[in-house]
């Protein structure tokens, strides 16, 4: 019996043991199963199932700290109003905003934080890492911490690009369905469908393959493909807001669709609307990661995760985990906001499921 | 009888339009092509002489609305023309890839499907619990997660770290079924995985929906055994969503279906649509992406036919 063992049980032990004294009654029942069933998986895996086990605790354990340091930092720095509203976020959502604050310090300060360019050949195909590389190199002898550092600034940004265009088209042709109503409503009703049913990553292939990868295609196809949902919940959210009095006392007014647009139902929708671009960024951002990952992406040498995934694939069945790295960058960053997202859903909703 | 076949007669004739539509899109959308398909496939270095070769091979002389027709005519009868690239009939490169497609996404859901649904029902009953709280971070993960993250990792530690499966799945014709179901096990794995997670979430959602109602309460107060209630009143009602629920999910594998073949060098549809669009095969191209969308197309329909047979409050719209 090893001392790593004897530690693990040890804590364990002596952690229920407290939480049973104090009467965290929820925490001790976590913990005492916990060990109940590391006795059954250390017969089983032996020593490194413990070992991993413990590990996860640890990381788990240093990620919720992280998360309320930084909740409680936000609440420090935001106004009195907003600091209450941050007081009730789960620390998901404190994890998620850690994320997604990292993953933008990382995007914006790309070339002060990357040791090397993103196309700068420094090494031998596929060196192993060493102090001057901290994740090796990949298939050209690129730096691949640097390109991963970098991706974050080319693949999060054009996700974001793309968002933006498909809220831009799916929000104004929304709010001009609720607006005028009659034919245009029915119409854009119907290319929306149509729009809906073919499948995104077939219509994106389709399309790419036709007219090219330049970066503004991209950003224009995913666009359009996505714009149709934001469309559905802007027509959604506006046409509950259209038929309210102070619209019709607008309108008697005598003012133009453009102005109630802009001054009486935007302000009226925003929250839900919100909450969409933050799912609306996930699908995008899954959809243009596969989309690279098939090589009609951001093209070469531009640092993009999904391509760098495809690129050193080969590494995978030697055991190497390094280009599992950008995937899993992929990974959290969606995680994150998806968190983010279903804290501000709860919140502006005002559910509380039973 | 006769306003529940009407209903679900306009609903596939619905259908039907959405579908000619998409084709209409898909066939004019190659025309977009700066020159023809013929420039673009041979490329700058082409003679015009062999520029025209394949233009006439391929009909590209006609207006686009005839070859349209003709092109709508044979895809009814299955015939999508000619590759581009190789010359072979598309039915040829694409049909019995169509068959690997089908069967791998079959694998998945008769595994995920009454998985997803044990869980997501089991879920929704202990929600709020530690396990209900796991069980939503897992899932989000799940979905957050390109699904060629999931299927290396998959790859990473069942293939090659401890080898059980094997990390390709070639398939060829006289495969025992046993053998073609370990080949394709783990390209099975990761849709199963990502469908799992979304029809989980799902199924919850309608479960918590349904039991939240009035008449669900009311069966409690009255002092009905719990089993009795979910078994005697929830289930009946919850057949529709949970019905709607399997068919989009289904309808959503067909897209997943794509990157998870070219992970695992499957020999499906979706690699051959992956290969067409490197090569510029553009016959190929858009029969591939007809035969997706139709699937897709028919899927939905089968979720909003399956929801009017099952909800009877649909058949009489207000």
């Amino acid at each position: 019996m090893s001392a790593f063992v004897f530690g693990y049980y040890a804590f364990l032990i002596l952690a229920s043991v407290i939480l049973a004294y104090v009467e965290w009654r929820k925490w001790f029942m976590m913990v005492f199963s916990l060990t109940l069933i590391s006795f059954v998986l250390g017969i089983v895996g032996g020593t490194p199932a413990l070992r991993a086990v413990a590990t996860f605790a640890i990381v788990l354990a240093v990620a919720a700290m992280v998360s309320y340091a930084f909740k409680e930092f936000l609440i420090q720095l935001a106004k009195p109003n907003l600091a209450k509203e941050l007081r009730t976020a789960p620390l998901t959502a404190a994890f998620g905003m850690f994320v997604i604050f990292t993953y933008a310090i990382a995007g914006i300060f790309a070339p002060v934080i990357a040791p090397h360019g993103e196309a700068e050949v420094i090494a031998g195909a596929f060196a192993a890492p060493d102090a001057n590389m901290l994740l090796g190199a990949d298939q050209l002898g690129r730096d691949i911490f640097s390109r991963i550092i970098y991706g974050a600034r080319n693949s999060v940004g054009l996700a974001l690009v793309a968002t933006l265009g498909a809220f831009i088209l799916g929000a104004l042709a929304g709010l001009l369905a609720a607006v005028k109503g009659g034919w245009f409503d029915t119409f854009m009703g119907r290319v929306a469908d149509v729009i809906m049913s073919i499948p995104s990553l077939i219509f994106a292939l389709l399309m790419l393959s036709i007219l090219g990868t330049a970066t503004w295609v991209i950003v224009f196809v995913v666009a359009i493909i996505y714009s149709p949902r934001v469309f559905r919940l802007t027509r959604a959210v506006a046409g509950n807001i259209v038929v309210m009095d102070y619209i019709e006392a607008a309108k008697l007014r005598g003012e133009g669709d453009w102005y109630l647009i802009r001054r009486e139902i935007l302000p009226n929708s925003m929250a839900p609307l919100i909450a969409e671009f933050g799912l609306e960024f996930c699908f995008v951002f899954l959809l243009i990661a596969g989309l690279s990952f098939l090589g009609l992406g951001l093209q070469p040498p531009t640092a993009d995760w999904g391509s760098m995934v495809r690129e050193n694939a080969t590494l995978i069945s030697f055991g190497d985990v390094t280009p599992l790295i950008p995937a899993a960058a992929i990974a959290l960053l969606t995680v994150s906001v998806n968190f983010v997202v279903d804290w501000m859903l709860y919140r502006s909703s005002g559910l509380k499921e039973q | 009888m006769g306003d529940l076949t009407r209903l679900v007669l306009k609903r596939l004739g619905y259908g039907l339009l959405t579908l000619l539509v998409v084709s209409i899109l898909i066939f004019f959308a190659v025309e977009l092509l700066p020159g023809d398909v013929a420039e673009a496939v041979l490329g700058q270095g082409a003679t015009p002489e062999t520029v025209q070769a394949m233009r006439d091979q391929l009909g590209l002389d006609r207006p686009a609305v005839i070859r349209y027709l003709e092109w709508l005519g044979g895809a009814v009868t299955g015939d999508f023309g000619v590759s581009a690239v190789s010359g072979d009939p598309v039915m040829r490169v694409i049909g019995a890839r169509f068959v690997n497609t089908l069967f791998l996404a079959a694998y998945a859901a008769v595994i995920a499907v009454p998985f997803a649904i044990f869980l997501g029902v089991l879920v929704a009953l202990l929600r709020n619990s530690v396990f209900d709280r796991v069980a939503n971070v897992m899932t989000l993960t799940s979905i957050s997660s390109p699904e060629f993250f999931l299927g290396y990792i998959l790859i990473l530690y069942l293939a090659v770290k401890l080898p059980l499966f094997p990390a390709i799945a070639s398939l060829s014709g006289d495969m025992s079924f046993g053998d073609l179901l370990h080949r394709a096990f783990l390209p099975a794995l990761t849709l199963v995985l990502v469908v799992t997670a979304h029809m989980m979430r799902m199924t919850r959602a309608a479960i918590i929906n349904l039991l939240a109602s009035p008449y669900i309460e009311m069966a409690r107060l009255k002092g009905v055994k719990p089993w009795r209630v979910i078994v005697k009143h929830a289930l009946p009602n919850a057949w529709a969503p949970i019905i709607n629920v399997v068919a989009l999910n289904l309808a959503y594998l067909i897209t997943g279906v794509v990157l998870v073949e070219v992970v695992f060098v499957y020999p499906g549809i979706g690699q051959a649509l992956v290969d067409a669009v490197a090569k510029r095969d553009f016959p190929v191209v858009q029969a591939a992406s007809l035969i997706f969308a139709a699937t897709f197309i028919l899927l939905n329909l089968a979720a909003d036919v399956g929801a009017i047979l099952t909800n009877p409050r649909l058949r009489h719209p207000k």
